[in-house]
């Protein structure tokens, strides 16, 4: 059994203006000690189905539909008492912004003993030896004198790794990082990610990365989700994803993106905008942007469906699959000209 | 953290050099007949220059002044047995004009009953503030929110004189719940009534009629301080590590939204001193608002330096007070 | 060869510290930009690189004379604009425009696109109103912005499509340098593209140079015919790009590079990635000597942290401040460490 699998998660928000469907149907599964990497576009509706499966969308004006098995318990339906045992403890996520995640008036310490005593029941002493240890475990230098230390008092990537090291702390089995190294410069990035990825190992943890970098998805996740407004694009194991394209909107990803290790002659434009979620366009969402579009795209929103010789490799579009190799031959060729 | 508090300091005296000398000039500029009221209607010509030349009215304003701010802050040693120890400002404030009285006596016997009304009232209006404050931002839009918000719109725009007439008529005349008018000592039966029972029942009117204004202020500042807290991402955090909502809003929420809170206070305190010469002339509470009301009438300069002084003197004091505390809570302030 | 257009020698930028309990005394200063120069030629692209707080956009800054630079001079198409007084500077501010980060906060809300747009033209009187809105919804037609959108405001637009704005702003009145800082960084990659395509058809048609400041490595990459590489207010290597990307010599530039997260599982995950200890030091008391010392992986005591590397040249106008340059690229990780045994310190050889 998978420690989580999403089934036709819906999440809509009512707004003044109308519904906006944030998440529209999105369905996956998380193995045990492995990695997912959600990509896609800001407001493409990564983060809100994080959000979603952690119960931290404003309960108010929310429409939540679907379910969300972790560990066979639907965390939809579960009540709010079940989710505070379950978030922070079983399930817990970092966020983008390490400079505004942690609050500003209480030391690290004190925050990461509140994380430890909201799930133990153990003396303040016996919480405070458990922090320490992991914020040496992250790599925080003098971890036990830090400890008092205030947020300000820490640099950016600093703050990240206490944030870290306070979601890990009650030992959870799945982590979700929510942009963990956008807000960082690339050198702290990647200490970021190899911190992430020890301490996988050491862990055990699954861990869902949402990013909009395909650079860190292709380095860290196992499998990949794809998403354009609100739906799943394409989803794939992470080489099928970057080896054997099959999705319009994958390829103008991959097309548009500047190369570290080649140089591009021209890069590939998804030309106009992402759409409006209050009212998305008819058929597949992707279709006013997609320079492959038939009219059947205008009409009938495409299914997620394996793809006919790899069951793990499933993606939504109409567009024949002979077509859909050659496309991505040809992206390949012109993308990775130095290293193949 | 110690060098700015010395920086404070010496900015609060250039700041009390600054509003003593302007309430002087303004004194001297104001045309009056200060003579006729010292020595007397119909007095002698000579009487009234014998009277002006006592007083040192005829020296020149910054001699005045001098001896003013002289026996004011005049060190003089404080002894423990028989044995100086150290020195302290002498803080004479002269004698009034008009009546000889020493103004240190007035402003003593008056201070406290500002002092009463003005802190009581502080706490009044944060005891309406708060709960009406966060149960608001807690559930925006509700009907409780509403009503919160008229209440607030309200209390803004009708002015404390009238507000303070209204109750006194309603609850005071019409329903005789509470007194109108009158002071008791906290301490003392001097004067017919006295302890703190009868103190507190007859300040209710006053401490409500002052408090509402600020009361409406506060729980608006309140209500939007809250709301923007609970957007912030440490919150989402605090939610995100399994904390029940309460505990999310007590230690998460409300330590951070109502730090400003507490900067606002140090600045309204002085706003709420001159609030407090309405409702002292209302409820006919002998405290420093009548007092210098009384004085200003009588140019009785010494009497009006007095007030200036002791206010600024409390308002400088209290700032200094309101920013220790926010250095205490706020680490960011005092580790820096 | 085409001419420098901009040229700018050993500029400084000091940011005074005060202390004081009523006089504001100077206790020290934030070198933000400490010493930098380099030329920019007629139609090229100088890509500025860099982590937050080297100094690139305060950098920027100064070339645009927004700030009083601290020592050093600028050049600008043959002109020493250094000093030169606010009414002298109008005619040099109409050749040289900038276009920022964020789209969101550089637009004034209030004002609608055309005026946005025509208030360079309007400013430096260059035609009638409706020379000026002919001007304008041309300028937003070579943008790729609908130039009926003339009479909306800022807030109407998408991110992309405020940067469009900014860009249509910044040619509004042809200029010969644009100082970009960082503009695609708050945009998506879908429209980042956009935007870079859009940026390199305009040098194209208008014969445009930049200065493009980023401090994503792959856009830099793209983008640019030469790179300099900031660090702590200092430039520690400047290069023509590939020579840089394939050939770099700074141990920072090195590890910059190796840094970065690569978009391919393969290749990506064999990256040996050279992870640096600890942050950057405050620009308030920055380390002795070479600054990048404490944090270097070939640090050689008693020499990186007495004698400030000049920037020895390499050939090709590739030059770099490092004792110890990287002798090839890329390094094993174990090679990072240290220099190869017996390499003597690089002695400044005369370009060819």
């Amino acid at each position: 059994m998978a420690l989580l699998e999403v089934n036709d998660l819906k999440t809509y928000f009512q707004t003044d203006d109308g519904i906006v469907k944030a998440v529209d149907g999105v369905s996956f599964s998380v193995e045990k000690g492995k990695t997912l990497g959600i990509v896609g576009e800001s407001g493409s509706g990564k983060s809100v189905t994080c959000l979603t499966i952690m119960g931290l969308n404003d309960r108010k004006n929310t429409i939540t539909s679907g379910e969300a098995l972790f560990n066979g318990e639907n965390l939809l339906t579960a009540g709010s008492r079940r989710l505070r045992e379950i978030r922070g403890n079983d399930m817990a996520m970092i966020f983008q912004d390490p400079m505004t995640s942690l609050n500003p008036v209480h030391s690290i310490g004190t925050q990461l003993i509140e994380a430890v005593q909201l799930h133990r029941d153990v003396s303040k002493k016996a919480a405070r030896a458990r922090a320490v240890e992991l914020l040496k475990a992250v790599g925080i230098p003098r971890a036990e004198r830090r400890a008092d230390d205030y947020p300000h008092q820490f640099s950016g990537g600093m703050r990240q790794r206490v944030m870290i090291a306070m979601a890990l702390v009650n030992d959870p089995d799945l982590l979700i990082a929510d942009e963990p190294t956008t807000a960082l410069d690339v050198t702290t990035q990647a200490q970021i990610m190899l911190l992430l990825t020890n301490l996988q190992e050491e862990f055990g943890s699954a861990i869902i990365v949402i990013t909009h970098d395909l650079g860190v998805v292709a380095e860290s996740a196992d499998d990949v989700l794809v998403m354009y407004a609100a739906e799943v694009a394409e989803q794939a194991p992470v080489e099928k994803l970057f080896r054997r394209p099959f999705h319009p909107y994958t390829w103008g990803l991959l097309g548009s993106l500047p190369r570290l290790d080649t140089d591009l002659e021209r890069l590939v434009q998804i030309p106009g905008q992402p759409p409006s979620l209050l009212r998305p366009p008819n058929g597949c969402r992707f279709h006013p942007r997609c320079p492959y579009v038939m009219d059947k795209c205008k009409q009938i929103d495409p299914p997620l469906v394996p793809i006919s010789d790899d069951p793990a490799h499933l993606q939504a579009c109409h567009l024949d699959e002979t077509t859909k190799d050659r496309e991505a031959a040809k992206l390949l060729e012109t993308t990775m000209a130095q290293a193949i | 953290m110690i060098r700015y508090l010395i920086r404070r300091v010496l900015w609060a005296i250039v700041l009390f050099v600054v509003v003593t000398l302007v309430t002087y000039v303004i004194f001297f500029l104001v045309p009056n007949d200060l003579a006729a009221k010292v020595a007397g209607q119909g007095s002698s010509q000579e009487a009234r220059a014998r009277a002006i030349h006592h007083l040192g009215l005829d020296r020149p304003v910054y001699v005045q002044y001098g001896k003013f701010m002289w026996a004011l802050v005049k060190p003089v040693p404080v002894h423990v047995g028989s044995v100086p120890v150290f020195v302290r400002p002498q803080g004479n404030l002269g004698y009034s004009y008009i009546r000889a009285t020493p103004v240190n006596e007035l402003i003593k016997s008056a201070a406290p009953v500002t002092g009463s009304l003005v802190f009581g009232g502080v706490i009044v209006w944060l005891l309406i503030a708060l709960p009406i404050g966060i149960l608001s931002a807690l559930r925006p839009r509700s009907v409780m929110d509403r009503a919160s918000m008229t209440f607030v719109l309200v209390g803004i725009s009708a002015h404390p004189i009238w507000i303070g007439l209204i109750f006194a008529y309603v609850f005071g005349f019409r329903l005789g719940w509470f007194p109108i008018s009158n002071y008791c000592n906290f301490f003392n039966h001097a004067g017919g009534c006295g302890g703190p029972v009868q103190w507190a029942y007859h300040l209710i009117l006053p401490w409500i009629t002052y408090a509402i204004l600020f009361a409406a202020l506060y729980a608006r500042m309140i209500r939007a301080n809250v709301m923007e807290a609970m957007t912030e991402d440490y919150v989402r955090t605090a939610r995100a590590k399994g904390a029940p909502e309460q505990r999310v809003l007590r230690s998460h929420v409300l330590r951070n939204a109502l730090l400003p809170v507490v900067t606002m206070l140090g600045m309204d305190i002085g706003v709420g001193l001159g609030g407090a010469v309405f409702t002292e002339t209302i409820y006919n509470l002998p405290g420093l608002g009548k007092l210098i009301l009384r004085a200003i009438g009588e140019t009785d300069l010494p009497i009006v330096m007095g007030v200036v002084v002791f206010a600024t003197f409390a308002i400088i004091v209290f700032n200094l007070i309101i920013d220790l505390l926010y250095a205490w809570i706020d680490p960011r302030i005092r580790l820096s | 060869m085409a001419e420098d257009l901009l040229v700018v020698d050993d500029v400084k930028k000091h940011f005074p510290v005060t202390r004081g309990i009523i006089f504001q005394k100077q206790v020290g200063a934030v070198k933000a930009v400490d010493g930098v120069s380099f030329s920019v030629k007629s139609g090229e692209t100088l890509g500025i690189v860099g982590e937050s707080g080297c100094g690139k956009s305060t950098l920027a800054r100064c070339i645009m004379r927004l700030f009083d630079i601290t020592d050093g001079t600028i050049v600008f198409d043959g002109r020493d604009i250094t000093k030169l007084s606010r009414t002298n500077m109008r005619p040099i501010r109409r050749e040289m425009m900038m276009i920022f980060q964020d789209p969101y906060a550089s637009l004034n809300p209030r004002k609608r696109v055309g005026q946005i747009v025509g208030e360079a033209l309007e400013v430096n009187k260059v035609g009638t109103a409706s020379e000026t809105k002919r001007r304008v919804q041309e300028l937003l037609e070579v943008v790729g912005l609908n130039p009926e959108h003339y009479n909306r405001f800022p807030h109407e637009f998408s991110g992309g499509q405020r940067q469009r704005i900014g860009v249509a702003r910044a040619l509004a009145i042809n200029p010969k340098l644009i100082v970009c800082d960082e503009p695609v960084s708050a945009l998506d990659v879908s429209v980042q593209a956009q935007i870079l395509n859009l940026l390199e058809d305009l040098q194209q048609d208008f014969g445009l140079t930049y200065i493009f400041i980023a401090h994503d490595l792959n856009v830099v990459r793209h983008i640019s015919d030469r790179v300099l590489v900031m660090y702590l207010g200092k430039v520690v290597e400047l290069a023509p790009k590939l020579e840089l990307y394939e050939q770099p010599k700074h141990p920072y530039t090195g590890a910059l590079l190796s840094a970065v997260p690569i978009a391919d599982p393969e290749r990506g995950r064999a990256r040996q990635p050279i992870v640096l200890e600890g942050d950057v030091p405050s620009p308030l008391n920055p380390p002795s000597a070479c600054n990048f010392h404490p944090r270097c992986p070939r640090f050689q005591a008693g020499h990186c942290d007495v004698v400030d590397p000049p920037l020895y040249p390499f050939g090709d106008g590739h030059i770099a401040a490092c004792h110890y340059p990287l002798e090839r690229w890329p390094l094993a990780a174990d090679e990072f460490r240290k220099p190869a045994a017996g390499h003597p310190p690089a002695e400044p050889t005369p370009v060819s």
